[in-house]
């Protein structure tokens, strides 16, 4: 089956792109297709966390400025030396479909909304995926500003970590 | 850990099964053991934590869910564990039993989960349930307030081998495809990066379009 269909995705997604590419502008939904309604959009980053230099990859990049002093809220819960972004995904959360969020080829996050939650926020089901295997499924409220920390497995000298952050200005 | 005959004693007092001159003699020995007396502690703590977060008149959030993964996990313990049968047994009495000790285990882990959402203002992200498939992870809950955050532990994952490559993405949106039940992700400038397409047993495959198209 996957042998079968997935050929034809990558052709499609490459035509569909190709098409696309011109317009150097991001398009939400397929060509033809009204963009499809949200629920609000968030952050994720694959962080990698470490006392050693050394193992750094040589895609880990500094944290920018904002999200406001997410490096230093790390560090409280994660005491290594070294945090590098390995990877970051801004994504729409869509009302009707299943988001993914997929800052790194090896740990992701499929994320479904519940709609609004009271007193602000989303309410989120989450499955944080490691390749083929789900490491963890949650319900949760997701709030502007106030990131959710997913630890991951260990690697080389250190740790990889998941940030899921709602957007505010959304 | 206290012996059989003595803990049988402890759980008749707490019951309020020992006639009179059975609890002055257990009551003195309360008195004379320090140990003892921890054990009453810790034990009337629990049960005290238990009720306060698992009132009568409170509907448990999420029960069908909490429900079946006691019974799955029960059911899991009672395949490794030799069958146990107890008649009319005390309620602290089955604490001896591993199964229903290790249920129990579960359930006060779980308050240690819900705890800290109850608590939390709405102004922070809540954790309201977790489940991890993999038995050997043990999921933590809780907000850390010095760091601002929430934070899921997940303890007892394998680590990912020291010469794996992680490749990381930079991505800025996405594109849905539901006639190919598939997602193109974009890079900053609109551009396919990465598409995902889920396989006959709904599992995530990735196919990152640089690198292999």
């Amino acid at each position: 089956m996957k042998t079968r269909v997935l050929p034809w995705l990558i052709a499609a997604s490459l035509l569909i792109g190709l098409s696309e590419t011109g317009a150097q502008t991001p398009a939400p939904a397929a060509s033809g297709d009204k963009p499809p309604a949200t629920d609000g959009q968030v952050w994720g980053a694959l962080i990698y966390a470490t006392d050693d230099a050394e193992t750094i990859p040589d895609n880990g990049k500094t944290f920018p400025k904002e999200p406001a002093d997410l490096e230093g809220r790390l560090r409280k819960v994660f005491d290594h030396k070294y945090l590098r972004i390995v990877g970051q995904h801004t994504q729409d959360i869509l009302r009707e479909y299943e988001s993914w969020v997929v800052p790194s080829r090896d740990l992701f996050l499929k994320v479904d909304s519940n709609g609004p939650a009271a007193g602000g926020g989303i309410h989120l089901h989450l499955q944080f995926w490691q390749g083929e295997q789900v490491l963890v499924k949650s319900d949760a409220v997701l709030r502007a500003d106030s990131p959710l920390f997913i630890s991951g497995p260990k690697w080389r000298d250190g740790q990889l970590i998941f940030v899921l952050m709602l957007k505010a200005e959304h | 850990m206290k012996t059989p005959p003595e803990d049988h004693d402890l759980i008749r007092w707490m019951d309020g099964e020992m006639n009179e001159p059975e609890r002055a003699a257990f009551e003195k020995r309360l008195e004379t053991e320090p140990d003892l007396k921890v054990m009453v502690q810790s034990f009337e703590k629990v049960g005290t934590e238990l009720r306060a977060q698992f009132p009568k008149e409170r509907e448990l959030p999420y029960a069908d869910f909490f429900n079946s993964q006691i019974q799955v996990r029960m059911a899991q313990m009672e395949g490794e564990q030799e069958p146990a049968t107890v008649a009319k047994a005390s309620w602290m009495e089955m604490f001896r039993l591993p199964w229903l000790a290790a249920a129990a285990a579960i359930v006060v882990a779980m308050v240690a989960v819900l705890k800290p959402s109850a608590q939390m203002s709405s102004d922070v992200t809540q954790v309201l349930s977790t489940y991890a498939p993999n038995p050997d992870v043990v999921v933590r809950g809780y907000e850390d307030a010095e760091a601002q955050a929430t934070v899921l532990m997940l303890d007892g994952l394998p680590d990912l081998p020291p010469d794996q490559k992680i490749v990381g993405y930079d991505v800025h949106g996405s594109r849905p495809d539901k006639a190919m039940a598939s997602v193109t992700l974009l890079d900053e400038k609109g551009r396919p990066l990465v598409v995902l397409a889920k396989d006959s047993r709904d599992q995530p495959r990735l196919w990152d379009l640089h690198s292999r198209g």
